[in-house]
């Protein structure tokens, strides 16, 4: 019952943000937030550490612009054709680099995101370069009107929603149950008969398409995007959002999307040295609380209720962070 | 972002009507990187200065409210500077988004005004394409662009130095632009561009040495002319190190497409003796133009440059704009500036284009003295001759914007 209230509590946040909020920064929380859970498919349920993630992020995001921006795409196609790109691109990538593992892994993805990079700041004929693709118009699918900031919050919100309930399906079915198998020690779930590199590649590819639908979202709230989307700061960024909310949690890393986005908003009000500020919180955040905020809170209330016989579903057990 | 200046008294009480009972100026720019130094916070400055100074000449009900000055640094990058202004026109109300050096984030700044029907008096970003294709109901060029700097400076180094060139250019709108422009006006006044290179923008290296390398390989080939892009911080470096390969005492000469005093004043008159270039203005021009430098730098320490003044011009024109129409609804604005032709210190035989939006007015064909030539701090410029207004901008019958079809 108590779950179920903090659903609908949730839910009611996220359609209420646009009257507290503004509406352009709430519609990035919205990205940000499906940009971070998806990308813990990878990093908190699977044991995958990227560092490239914004060639999909920004891949999605070229992908959504141009289409809308040259051939009138209207939303949410274009969004969803960011996804498509962005999960096709990660099939040759992804499969080369989850062959390897912990830091070899990281630095194969953050060359994958570099090449990207470079490849969008030098096919300037498609991608603008430096100047980036502006101007990119806002058409709905029937007509609907988006063009207001607020009308565009709501349409982006039941698209949001379904990824993160897709994401959180993922690592909740049997497969995700074997892909944190495969997190704790993949060598055994190999002998255990399970094709692990196979299991690794398809999780890669469904976050990777996810993060794509994320930067779909994020550029049609732009109407422009340039080189900062496929930039390695914005693959950082997300690996902060998921380890300050706390990986390889449910809530995590919208919680860590929201927080570091408000953060950023509401102090470069009167420095633009946010970084430093959220820099310091993410630090302090690793050292004390190393499960992040929702995994440190996920513990407490787990050790308050451990007197009684626990109530918790199995699944939610396994999926509490790894302590090793 | 922050406020940075909150004058006049309480709204609603003149003859001007205000949408949001005041008057709010947002100024971007960049306040930490490559351009810092030839607008940034002096530009702001400028604008600040401005708004004083309205309220001094017209009492403090001028436009019937107070005039709230903004500020954010855009970092060169076009999604930060569009963000920003999204941001300036929804949450702060935001009537004119003001100055915007860079042409790649210019031109992101242009297509959110046309989007959110609000101004942009552009006064830094130099591209084009902002009064062509890029051009917008909403959109204003004070100042100067590309086809000015290019046709004073491509023709005349053209004839006078020498007709075969290497183009070195930042690669972003800008630079594109200019490399586009400047061989349109070398290859009309019979010259010919040998060949161009795209360097990086911003360049974290600082490092230019390639392409002098190369500039010198070309020397046999008859090139004698180094036409260099960069702007600010880019082109003190370029310069620096062209003076250090010693390509002028190897027949090549170089040749600058946007100069600003105070690249003058950081890298010295002897680095840049006898440069030929174009400008909008100089803060010595005449005695008008000397008259308000003086106060300018009695504030800011340091003599304007040219975008700096022109965002004083465009600020104080749109205020008048605004008495002169009792209003802030910026499609009467937009009317009222429309063909309005003026002057001031900046701006002389003014003509605001209604065709393209482009603020035309006499442009300068000026030369770096020679370091025994200069009397005082600062001066280091004579003007060769004007560029009238009709000439010194791009003929309306090569223009592409759509609003003048």
């Amino acid at each position: 019952m108590a779950r179920r209230i903090g659903w609908a509590a949730l839910l009611a946040a996220g359609l209420l943000l646009p009257m507290r909020v503004y509406p352009v920064l709430a519609a990035d929380i919205l990205a940000w937030a499906l940009f971070a859970t998806a990308f813990d498919i990878m990093l908190g349920y699977t044991g995958l550490l990227s560092f490239g993630q914004a060639a999909f992020f920004g891949g999605g995001a070229y992908t959504a612009g141009l289409l809308t921006q040259r051939l009138g795409v209207p939303y949410p196609l274009n969004a969803l054709a960011a996804a498509l790109a962005a999960g096709l691109l990660a099939l040759p990538l992804m499969g080369l680099a989850i062959r390897r593992r912990g830091i070899y892994l990281a630095m194969i993805t953050l060359a994958f995101g570099q090449m990207v990079f470079y490849v969008v700041n030098e096919w300037r004929s498609l991608t603008g370069g430096e100047n980036g693709v502006q101007g990119i118009p806002r058409p709905a699918l029937g007509g609907v009107d988006i063009s207001s900031s607020t009308a565009y919050y709501y349409a982006a919100f039941p698209l949001a929603v379904l990824g993160l309930l897709l994401c959180w399906r993922i690592v909740r079915s049997p497969f995700g149950r074997v892909l944190l198998a495969i997190r704790e020690n993949d060598v055994r779930t190999e002998t255990l008969g399970y094709a692990v590199h196979r299991y690794k590649l398809l999780a890669a590819v469904l976050s990777c398409a996810l993060s794509g639908l994320a930067g779909g979202i994020w550029v049609i709230n732009h109407g422009f995007v340039a080189l900062d989307a496929v930039h390695w700061t914005t693959s950082g960024l997300v690996v902060i959002m998921v380890l300050l909310g706390g990986m390889g949690t449910r809530l995590g890393p919208l919680v860590g999307a929201a927080l570091v986005l408000l953060l950023r908003d509401f102090i470069s009000t009167w420095t633009d040295a946010w970084g430093v500020v959220t820099g310091t919180i993410f630090i302090l955040v690793i050292l004390i609380f190393r499960q992040g905020i929702v995994g440190t809170i996920e513990r407490l209330l787990e050790a308050r209720t451990r007197p009684a016989p626990a109530p918790a579903p199995a699944v939610e057990e396994v999926a509490s962070p790894h302590r090793s | 972002m922050r406020t940075t200046a909150l004058l006049g008294p309480a709204a609603g009480q003149g003859a001007v009507q205000l949408m949001h009972g005041k008057v709010v100026l947002a100024v971007i720019n960049d306040q930490s990187g490559v351009y810092a130094d030839i607008g940034g916070k002096h530009g702001v400055e400028a604008v600040k200065m401005a708004v004083e100074d309205f309220v001094k000449k017209y009492g403090p009900n001028a436009v019937g409210g107070p005039i709230e000055v903004l500020s954010a640094d855009h970092q060169n990058k076009p999604d930060v500077g569009a963000s920003k202004a999204a941001e300036f026109y929804d949450r702060n109300n935001a009537n004119a988004v003001i100055d915007v050096p860079t042409s790649s984030v210019g031109i992101a700044i242009a297509h959110v005004a046309a989007q959110k029907h609000r101004l942009f008096l552009n006064v830094g970003a130099a591209t084009k394409a902002l009064t062509n294709e890029d051009c917008n109901k909403y959109t204003f060029h004070w100042a100067y662009d590309t086809y000015m700097l290019a046709h004073g400076t491509g023709t005349e180094v053209t004839k006078r130095i020498g007709k075969k060139w290497y183009v070195v250019y930042p690669n972003y709108a800008y630079g594109q632009d200019m490399n586009r422009s400047f061989s349109a006006a070398i290859e009309k006044a019979g010259g010919k561009v040998m060949l161009s290179d795209a360097t990086p923008f911003p360049n974290e290296t600082e490092d230019f040495s390639t392409f002098l390398i190369k500039a010198r390989t070309l020397r046999p080939g008859g090139v004698t002319v180094l036409g260099a892009m960069q702007a600010g911080q880019d082109l003190t470096n370029l310069v620096k190190q062209f003076n250090e390969f010693g390509l002028r005492q190897q027949g090549i000469n170089l040749a600058i497409g946007l100069l600003f005093i105070s690249d003058i004043h950081s890298l010295t008159p002897a680095a840049l003796e006898g440069t030929i270039y174009t400008t909008a203005w100089e803060w010595n021009l005449d005695k008008q133009a000397r008259e308000w430098s003086d106060r300018f730098f009695a504030r800011d320490k340091t003599r304007p440059s040219f975008t700096v003044a022109g965002n004083y011009s465009a600020t104080w024109q749109y205020l008048e704009a605004v008495r002169r129409t009792g209003t802030d609804d910026p499609d009467k604005i937009v009317a009222a500036l429309e063909g309005y032709k003026f002057n001031d210190f900046f701006v002389r035989n003014g003509e605001v284009r209604k065709q393209d939006h482009a603020v035309i007015h006499d442009a300068y064909l000026a030369q770096v003295k020679a370091p025994g030539d200069v009397k005082e701090p600062w001066d280091y410029v004579r003007i060769l001759n004007t560029i009238p207004a009709n000439e010194a901008f791009q003929p309306l019958s090569e223009n592409t914007c759509h609003m003048a079809r």
